[in-house]
């Protein structure tokens, strides 16, 4: 589903990713960890080129999302993605928030993005919220309703950059519980995450990262139970979960 | 010094033979047209120049526009108001060979001076605005230019409000120069009433206080208006 190839990105004279080379396949669901610096949300932005490769390729849907010439705006339809800080919308409801993408971009008319809003805010339990600005929803309700923001969209693939990192430790679950749904209904997930328990719970691939690079990977058992990178036996040993 | 003599004078011109009608019907009405319009002009033009100052620059286009709008905020900002309303009205029409009235001249100059100013202001409330609020509408693969419109711009606006009353206020009172061209505006009217007897003690008296009557009024505009942007926050937060 996303083919990434030879992938780097320098930030100044500083590489961050380091010739990366990928695939991750419809209904993936790969939690990537790993020690801050490491790379990891850098990586997670150039899959939408939310930050643009140096080098390399990322091919979505048989085309080349690096080169310029490529259409973005049409891709990032297709890949949602959730932020650490939410990033609703401040001047917009709850239901614009939801709405104004899919009406904006002629994905749908305002009727069935309403509609469409509605049915994915019962799902969140978020619905007496439609109404609202996002100034008076809790941490935890502001990230849930920018997930259903982005299934607004029907994308293909959903990235999640720390989406629970800003949580006050009560809202933490909430959020995950409507990931780990999304995840059972078969979504491509790519997640950036610290939460070492929904790693081994959801993930069926996880990426441990470190100075650029994916240094070891596998499923949740051989990464978290059969460590053999020193680096993320170390990694492992000094994270609680 | 003859002050009651000297009221008496203004006050046959101003309230017997009614020189106020024409102080409120022509006066008022085009200071407040030149300034309103001025800063209406001002607002569209100066948010699409501050749009191209916090553009990104790695392309040419945006480059190339922010040289052009640098040279028009540093014109108008760096010649007096008098001197651009001068230039246009003696320099530029004769040069385009077209006849403006100088009504029209005093708004299309206020218009562009204010642009030069209030796209400074837009400027900083435009960068005052999350940098997430772009990413997250550029990851729901809106342009950038949608997104300035839906999300960035309207923010910006109610963080300049204060700011752009302020705005108003000092085209309200800049516009007492517009008679350099020939516009008649407040100043104009109660020169003219001056001139009847050569006696301008009370006119201008008078004069200071219209100004400061209607800056008042403004500035209690701008109060409610920002009062009210705040009770719909709170309104909202008890929905």
């Amino acid at each position: 589903m996303i083919e990434i190839v030879n992938l780097c990105k320098d930030f100044g004279k500083n590489r961050v990713l380091d010739n990366i080379s990928e695939t991750i396949n419809e209904g993936d669901k790969v939690v990537i960890i790993g020690p801050s610096g490491s790379g990891k949300s850098t990586f997670l932005r150039c899959l939408n080129c939310m930050e643009d490769p140096t080098s390399g390729s990322i091919f979505f849907d048989g085309e080349d999302l690096a080169d310029m010439k490529v259409d973005i705006n049409k891709h990032r339809q297709n890949i949602g993605m959730v932020f650490q800080q939410f990033n609703l919308f401040n001047n917009k409801t709850v239901l614009e928030n939801i709405t104004l993408a899919p009406v904006l971009l002629k994905k749908m008319t305002k009727e069935q993005a309403t509609d469409r809003a509605y049915e994915l805010l019962r799902r969140i339990g978020l619905e007496d919220k439609a109404n609202v600005y996002p100034s008076t929803l809790s941490g935890g309700q502001k990230q849930r309703v920018a997930i259903v923001r982005a299934l607004a969209m029907n994308p293909k693939v959903m990235l999640f950059d720390e989406p629970t990192s800003a949580l006050d430790p009560e809202m933490v679950g909430e959020v995950l519980e409507v990931m780990k749904d999304l995840a059972n209904e078969g979504m491509t997930m790519v997640v950036v995450t610290h939460e070492m328990g929904f790693a081994k719970e959801v993930g069926n691939r996880v990426f441990f990262m470190d100075e650029g690079r994916i240094t070891e990977q596998g499923t949740p058992e051989e990464v978290f139970e059969h460590p053999k990178n020193a680096r993320l036996q170390e990694f492992l040993s000094k994270v609680i979960y | 010094m003859d002050f009651a003599g000297k009221f008496q004078v203004f006050w046959e011109l101003f309230i017997e033979q009614g020189a106020w009608k024409r102080v409120l019907s022509v006066g008022l009405v085009n200071t407040l047209l030149i300034a309103v319009l001025g800063l209406l002009i001002g607002i569209v033009l100066g948010t699409l120049i501050g749009a191209v100052k916090v553009m990104p620059k790695y392309k040419l286009l945006p480059r190339i526009l922010d040289k052009i709008c640098s040279a028009y905020v540093g014109f108008f900002r760096g010649t007096p108001l008098v001197v651009q309303l001068l230039l246009t009205y003696y320099v530029l029409w004769p040069l385009m060979n077209v006849s403006v009235s100088s009504l029209y001249t005093a708004i299309i100059v206020f218009g562009l001076n204010s642009a030069a100013y209030v796209s400074e202001i837009m400027r900083g409330g435009l960068l005052s605005v999350d940098s997430g609020q772009m990413e997250a509408g550029r990851a729901l693969g809106l342009s950038y230019g949608s997104t300035m419109m839906q999300i960035i711009i309207p923010q910006a606006i109610k963080n300049i409000l204060p700011t752009l009353g302020n705005e108003f206020i000092a085209l309200i009172k800049d516009t007492s120069v517009v008679s350099f061209v020939a516009a008649v505006d407040l100043y104009k009217t109660f020169t003219e009433i001056g001139n009847v007897r050569y006696e301008y003690f009370m006119p201008y008296i008078a004069m200071a206080l219209v100004y400061m009557v209607l800056v008042a009024l403004i500035t209690l505009g701008v109060k409610l208006m920002e009062r009210s942007l705040r009770k719909s926050d709170r309104n909202s937060q008890s929905l």
